[in-house]
């Protein structure tokens, strides 16, 4: 789980605004996990747990879902 | 979960804000980079992603870690940054 | 009035006394955590687990060497006390309080166990506290994520010279602090180009972060008073593509005390104390200043030197005079720094020379080189000065000013051999101003723009050329200060 946010954090290290896509179980600890890699500004946005057992056409839905949000975290 | 880490003192004159810097965000990404961590699921979530970032406008590329177990390599997260003007990883749970 | 005692678990004292203290329902106390106390309770078979001393702030307050201590206090206010065992004294000290203590079969008298507080890691933290609570530190805390590497923190946040760092927590900074008797809030100058405030606390926290051993302090104090000068010009050697840096050297017998280097390699590396003082001095101008190279510092390639440089004279016997901070009107008994913006050093070899006027003839030679030979009167310099060519001049008894007019005179060069375009090279001084080719020029604008400074190893017939950057008033002069007032 850590791994994602760290990814972000590098990235946006080098220059490059990111974002990482969670599900809902991961809410608290992507707060904790912001603090603990040293920037509580660290973007992130949920979607809803569970994901494994959704079908295509629901994970589509979240997708769209989610789009603008995530538009919103990399842009001005 | 202990979120403390060590304190330092700031050896500056305080100016700016004390946290690691963002990105700058400078304007409309117009390249995106879609992380895909390799979770089970994910790649469809991104698949749409991409169709509507495109509908958008946006250009889109498909990258991928080698696996979610561990953070993704520096050359491709250089690469990401240095080609990109966003990433969005995708999916943890 | 009443009795108060202090305790600690892992303290075979403090387990002989408890059961009387306890018995007698004397408030007690324990150093010690949660668990090891209630443990030390159910082992001793006290009727009640004695409270915890938080934060050891009690213990603290009042100054404890050792445990078990028990305090007679008259609303707040320390009446007496006893530290240790003492079955005499604790039975006089708790008569006061009206308490009668069970003492029977313990021996008349033991030294008790040192008190938490005075376990080093404990008072460091202690310590700090303090500074903070009394407004002695004032500095912002940077939080770093438990999960980020300390090193990669400081560096990711632009705080570093690109080398890692020694993490300016706020034990270290306190006792770096100690090395001074200044107020942390006094403001050492002002930097150049935000004009941020540098604190004897930002100083500190700074020199921490270069690795300065702690009694360096008050140097890197003088140091960052002398930049912070007008004369000094930091703003224009920051703006500049030449690559000048601030260069310290340091005279007088502080230097030796905090363990600098004044003989061989004084210039390289391995001297900790020459290592970090000038690295001070420069994360001092970047984090305070603002100063950072491809920013405000513009430099077209900088230089090592620039990481930091600063060497100690060696002011023994066998220097031929007393040294550059003394000549320059720090007092004889103390010690003084002078920085002066300088590039990189070079080497004069000359292996031949026993006369001074001709050991001068050929440092004179690298002398009018600074920069290019072709431009004159906008450069100062310094020589450092090896002790095989230093003997030369001691032997001869040459006084620092009769060497300085020497170099003087013998960086002269006809004006046609300089103009622009003489011998096919373009640099040069404007042929409008040269009416007489056989006219003199000097390189330097007066003897005295040329420092002498004395320093390096017994063998080896070399000295070494700092070159500086734009001299006199459009430029930056060098600045000389005591440390004495930043002991």
């Amino acid at each position: 789980m850590s791994c994602g946010l760290r990814d972000v954090m590098e990235l946006e290290t080098l220059g490059c605004p990111g974002v990482l896509v969670a599900s809902g179980a991961f809410a608290q600890a992507a707060a904790e996990q912001a603090v603990l890699l040293g920037q509580p500004a660290l973007r992130h946005v949920l979607v809803d747990h569970p994901v494994q057992d959704r079908t295509d056409d629901e994970l589509r839905v979240m997708a769209g879902e989610a789009v603008e949000d995530l538009l919103r975290a990399v842009s001005p | 979960m202990d979120v403390t880490g060590l304190e330092v003192l700031d050896p500056t004159a305080e100016r700016d804000a004390a946290e690691r810097p963002l990105a700058g965000r400078d304007a409309e990404p117009r390249t995106i980079a879609l992380l895909d961590i390799r979770k089970p699921r994910g790649d469809v979530f991104l698949d749409e992603l991409e169709v509507l970032l495109r509908a958008r406008g946006h250009e889109v590329t498909r990258e991928a870690k080698p696996t979610f177990t561990r953070p993704a390599p520096h050359d491709l997260r250089r690469d990401i940054a240095a080609r990109c003007d966003a990433v969005i990883e995708a999916l943890a749970d | 009035m009443e009795l108060l005692a202090l305790v600690k678990h892992d303290c075979p004292v403090c387990d002989q006394v408890l059961p009387a203290l306890d018995a007698a329902g004397v408030r007690i106390l324990s150093q010690s955590g949660e668990a090891e106390t209630a443990e030390q309770a159910r082992r001793l078979g006290l009727r009640a687990v004695p409270e915890l001393d938080e934060e050891l702030a009690l213990s603290e307050r009042f100054d404890l060497e050792a445990v078990p201590a028990v305090l007679l206090l008259d609303g707040g206010a320390e009446t007496g006390r006893v530290e240790g065992l003492h079955v005499a004294r604790l039975a006089a000290l708790a008569g006061r309080a009206g308490v009668s203590l069970d003492l029977q079969g313990l021996p008349e008298q033991r030294p008790g166990c040192a008190s938490r507080t005075r376990d080093p890691d404990v008072a460091a933290r202690l310590a700090a506290r303090r500074a903070r609570a009394d407004g002695r530190i004032r500095s912002r805390p940077i939080a770093i994520g438990a999960l980020e590497d300390p090193f990669e923190a400081l560096y990711e946040r632009g705080l570093t010279d690109g080398l890692p760092v020694v993490p300016p927590t706020a034990e270290r900074v306190t006792a770096m602090l100690e090395h001074t008797s200044r107020d942390p809030q006094d403001v050492v100058g002002e930097l150049a180009p935000y004009d941020g405030p540098a604190t004897v606390e930002k100083v500190a926290v700074n020199a921490v972060m270069a690795g300065c051993p702690d009694e360096a302090l008050p140097i890197v104090l003088a140091a960052v008073e002398a930049v912070c000068d007008e004369r000094f010009a930091l703003h224009g050697l920051l703006a500049t593509t030449h690559p000048a840096g601030p260069v310290i050297v340091v005279s007088g017998a502080l230097a030796q005390r905090i363990g600098m280097n004044a003989h061989g390699n004084c210039l390289g590396q391995g001297n900790r104390a020459n290592s970090t003082i000038g690295r001070a001095v420069q994360l001092v101008v970047r984090n305070v200043g603002g100063g950072r190279p491809g920013r405000e510092d513009r430099a077209a390639h900088g230089s090592p030197a620039k990481v930091g440089l600063a060497f100690a004279e060696r002011l023994d016997e066998t220097a031929p005079w007393e040294g550059l901070a003394q000549a320059r009107g720090v007092a004889e008994d103390e010690t003084g720094v002078t920085v002066m913006a300088l590039e990189a050093p070079r080497v004069i070899v000359d292996q031949i020379a026993r006369e001074p006027e001709g050991l001068c003839a050929s440092l004179a030679l690298a002398l009018e080189s600074v920069a290019t030979p072709r431009l004159r009167l906008a450069f100062d310099a310094m020589l450092l000065v090896g002790p095989e060519h230093g003997r030369i001049l001691r032997e001869a008894g040459w006084s620092r000013e009769r060497v300085q007019d020497e170099l003087f005179a013998r960086t002269m060069s006809p004006a046609g051999e300089l103009v622009r375009g003489a011998g096919g090279v373009p640099e040069g001084l404007d042929p409008r101003w040269v009416s007489d080719p056989e006219m003199p020029v000097g390189k330097f604008a007066a003897p005295d723009r040329i420092l002498l400074s004395y320093a390096g190893g017994d063998a080896g017939l070399f000295s070494m050329v700092f070159g500086g950057w734009a001299a006199g008033e459009i430029g930056s002069a060098p600045v000389t200060m005591s440390v004495a007032p930043w002991m």
